[in-house]
Parts: C-alpha cells; structure tokens; sequence
C-alpha cells in the first residue's frame, strides 16, 4: 500500500485538531506555578505534529488537556469545530508509563476499547488480530503483558489505542522507557503504520531524533512557563525510515532544534539546580 | 511472588518421587503433636477425659462421619458461611470500591470502620437474633458483619493502590462507571480482594460458629457445644477437626482461585 503524502494545499485548509490560546496554573506550597502559558497549536488531517521541550514545559500537561484528562485551563481544545471536555471518541491516548492491563491477554488487552464501545465478540477479535499484527505481535495474541519486553508492551499499547480507531493519534513520550535501539526500530513501526492509516499524530516527546524522524511538523516549547518559541516544518521525503537519520537534512533539523533546545534545557537545569540548593539549604 | 517461587521447587519434588524439606517438617511437627497429645492423655495429669486418648479422638471421628444427621448440620453452617461471605463480601466489595475512589467519603466514614472492624461482633447477636430469629437468619447476619470488616478495608486500601495509568486508559476509552469498576478496578485489585476474601472467610467462620453456639438448634457450633454439654470430649475434638479440615480446604480453594489467571501482576 504506497500512499503519497497529502497536498500541502489540501492538508492546510483541514485542521482537525485545534488548541486554542491554553492557560493553565497550578497552585504548589512555593505559589502558583505556571505550567503552560497561551499555547495555540492546530494538527492538520494526515499530519504528523511533535511538540518537543526540555523537562517541566508542561508537555505532559497538554497532553493531559487535549486527551481531555486534565480540566481547570483557560482556552479551548476543539476537534473539527467540536470543543472537547473530557475523553472525546476522535482521540486516542498512548501514555508514557507501561499501561497494558497485567491480567489480560494481548488480545484481551486490545480488544478492550472495543469492549468498552460494544462491539460484538467476533468482530472485535477479528478487529484486534489485525491491529495486533498491525504492531509486528502476531503469534503473541495469548500471552500476558508479564511475559514480554518493554517494547513489546508498548506496542500492545499502540494496538489497542489504534483499535480505538481515533481520527487523532494522542501519544505521551511512549518510548521513553526503552533503550535507543528498540526505540528507533519503533519509529519505523510508527512510520509504517501512520502510513498505512493516514493516521493523524500528535506526539509529545523531548528526543529529537525521534521528532526528525516521525514529524511533519515540530513545535518547539519554552521551559517554564511553557509557551510556543517555535514552528518547524521538516519536509524530509517519504516514506522515512530510521535509515533517513543518517541524511545530511536530517542532521541540519537536529542541529536546529538542539540550538533552539538547549537554551532551554540549560535553563531548566540551572532553576532545578536553584530549587534544589534553596530547598538543602532549609530555614 | 512466594508462589511462583515455590512453584518450579515442588514440580520437581513431584517428579523426583520424594517428599520435600517443607513436607517433612509439616509432616514431623503433627506427628509430635499427636505424640504429646497421647502422652498427655496417659499421663493421667488431667481431669477425666479433657485430654481423650487418640485413639478415643478417631473412633469418635468415624462415628461422627458414619452419621447421616451430622451431614445435615454441616450443610447448614456450610450454607449459613456461604451465605455469610456472599453478602458480607458484596456488601464490602461494592462499599471498599467506594470508599477508595472517593477522598471524601473514605475521610468521613473510614475512621468509623478502623473503630468498629476490631470490636467483638458478638454483642450484636442479640440483636441480630430480635431482627432474623433465631435460624440460620441470626447466624448469616452475624458472619455477615464479621467478614464485612476486613474486606471493606482491604477493598478500600486496594483501590488507591491501582496505578493512576490504568485508570487513565480506562477513563481515555471513555469507559462508564460500571465498566471500570467490573474491567479496571476489580481485576486491578484481584490479589488484595482475594486475600480479603481468605481472611473474611476465617472471620466469617469465627462469627457464624460463635452465634451458632449461642442460642439454636443445628450446625456445627451447635453439634460442638451440645458434646461440651454432655462432656462427650472425644466427639467434640473429633468435631473440631472436622471444622479445620473445612477451613483449611475453604482457604486453599480461595488462594488457587488467586492464581488462575497465571499472572504475577
């Protein structure tokens, strides 16, 4: 199945998923923090958008937001014109830690949306096989998530989000806990699969090889307060690979993004540096 | 965790055809039980028959088992414990899941429940016999109550163990209340509610027995006390065994009922 990307013309005038003007604080014993501050973002139909940002710029907090997790924010998250408050059908979450269901099977855990939604028995089997096999897990279908690597449970992850069948793929750093090389063989998953679907992807993520590699678009984010410091289109050709990473353009957008980083990662480092010796210091 | 450890251990003790370490200690200590037990008994140190010889035990045993009428009584604790942990379980279950999803009401009512779950249920027995009579109603209601301490607590505590991601994936699918509490926190919670279970049937027991001796006309409790009376010892021993052997098969049938689903979770 070989799909051409769509036509900037035609992909532009269809935002799908629109983040609007974002606030959001929250109060902590040293006064009120403010995590994200006036973020506006929109992912257009097929695209593919990372948001990238050093530690405590409150990526996780968006993606709380536009999962509809997280309430108590100034702005507005629509889907298709739709405002969105609280979990929306056209969004589908893959989260950061290992969220596979311990007691259910591979094909038990990503049948589970489809439980959920009432879908009859065979069908969502049938269902689930394929998003199984979609992930590169068939022949694991009865295994527990105890008997697999951590790629592997991400990948179940993956499947039973995607069985979901969200317009908007929602993930959370999913390959934050493993080593670099399953992580770039993951990518390719991803790459694969979001071809094959013409999966609309918002990905949050701070590594920025896996930004280059994945993305159309990457949203670079500011430390503390979280704020939108810039917009970079990566016209890398398609279909990619983890092969694309060793391209000239691919390191030109690396170098890029870690300029635009590594203001903001140092400053993160030297605040936590600063909280840490006034928190030691005591009264 | 002890479980899968032991596991491969005793398969191949099986295979092997020999008793293990574990097996011989239990196997030493029951003997010397029965070996102190006799001795105690022929020593003639005790008044009359509280310490009845083994022997006396057994043939009381076999007596006791060739009676029909002693099935009758032991259906019906059976059924009054079953009963017992049916309602006192749901009742803990339901309140436990509750208790711990919500900060307010576990803050409002736990304390009571931490004050109420040590006190002797038996002061409400009389209570409980002006409400249910004195049948297996009374006895039902009286396990009931015992059982529900442990369990609505152990539910309660489960519940704010769960990882918060699961119940987040659980919550982004959009599930309703029913299906998280029956497809995320129930199978989340599947070790601390078995294990809640096996301590609220010992409970369950203790309470159901009590009430039994106390004021009827059949089970067990009854069947007990009735050879106290009389000061039959051998029957009442033999009893008594009985009773442990049924716990013990009760409890080991819970703790399998753990371990189906083959996972460590």
């Amino acid at each position: 199945m070989s799909v051409l990307p769509l036509p900037k013309a035609q992909a532009a005038a269809d935002p799908i998923l629109a983040v609007d003007d974002i606030v959001m604080e929250f109060p902590t014993p040293d006064g009120v923090v403010k995590a994200l501050d006036h973020v506006s973002l929109s992912v257009r139909a097929g695209e593919f958008l990372s948001v990238i940002g050093p530690s405590g710029c409150g990526k996780s907090t968006l993606f709380n937001i536009v999962g509809g997790l997280q309430r108590g924010y100034q702005g507005r998250v629509s889907i298709g014109g739709e405002a969105v408050e609280g979990p929306h059908p056209a969004i589908g979450m893959v989260f950061q830690e290992e969220s596979t269901f311990p007691w259910r099977t591979v094909l038990q855990n990503v049948e589970f949306p489809l439980e959920i939604s009432g879908v009859a028995k065979a069908r969502r089997q049938e269902m689930a096989r394929r998003f199984i096999a979609m992930v590169g897990l068939g022949g694991f279908e009865n295994r527990y998530p105890a008997e697999l690597s951590g790629g592997m449970k991400q990948r179940v992850a993956i499947a039973r989000t995607l069985a979901f069948e969200p317009k908007i793929l929602l993930m959370d750093e999913p390959f934050a806990s493993l080593d670099e090389q399953t992580r770039l063989l993951l990518g390719d998953k991803v790459l694969q699969i979001q071809q094959e679907l013409q999966q609309t992807t918002l990905l949050i993520t701070h590594n920025i090889t896996e930004a280059v590699q994945l993305s159309d678009r990457i949203l670079v984010m500011t430390y503390r307060p979280g704020r939108v410091k810039r917009i970079l289109d990566i016209d890398l050709p398609r279909p990619r690979t983890s092969e694309t990473i060793g391209s000239e353009a691919f390191g030109r957008f690396v170098a890029q993004l870690w300029s635009d980083l590594r203001d903001e990662a140092t400053r993160g480092m030297d605040e936590q540096q600063e909280l840490m010796r006034n928190a030691g210091r005591g009264p | 965790m002890a479980d899968t450890l032991g596991a491969p251990s005793r398969a191949a003790t099986r295979a092997a055809g020999v008793l293990g370490p574990v097996t011989m200690v239990r196997i030493a200590i029951v003997a010397a039980i029965v070996l102190i037990w006799e001795a105690a008994a022929a020593s003639g140190l005790f008044y009359r028959d509280v310490v009845p010889s083994v022997v006396a035990v057994a043939r009381a045993l076999v007596r006791v088992l060739a009676d029909a009428s002693f099935y009758w009584h032991l259906s019906v604790t059976m059924l009054e414990i079953a009963a017992a942990l049916a309602i006192g379980g749901t009742a803990g279950l339901v309140i436990g899941i509750a208790l711990g999803g919500s900060r307010l009401l576990s803050k409002a009512i736990e304390p009571y429940l931490y004050y109420l779950g040590p006190t002797p249920k038996i002061i409400f027995f009389p209570v409980l016999i002006m409400l249910f009579g004195i049948g297996p109603g009374s006895k039902v209601a009286m396990g009931a109550i015992s059982c529900f301490f442990p369990i609505v607590l152990s539910v309660a505590a489960a519940m704010r163990q769960i990882p918060l991601v699961l119940i987040r994936v659980g919550q982004s699918f959009r599930a309703g209340p029913w299906d998280m509490a029956l497809k995320v926190y129930i199978p989340a919670m599947r070790h601390p509610i078995i294990n809640g279970f096996r301590l609220g049937l010992g409970i369950a027991l203790i309470g159901t027995l009590l009430a039994e001796t106390k004021m009827s006309n059949r089970g067990i409790g009854h069947l007990i006390i009735q050879a106290y009376a009389l000061f039959d010892m051998p029957r009442m021993y033999a009893m008594l065994i009985i009773l442990f052997a049924f716990a013990i098969g009760a409890n080991s049938l819970l703790a399998r009922a753990g371990k189906a689903d083959g996972t460590m979770g």
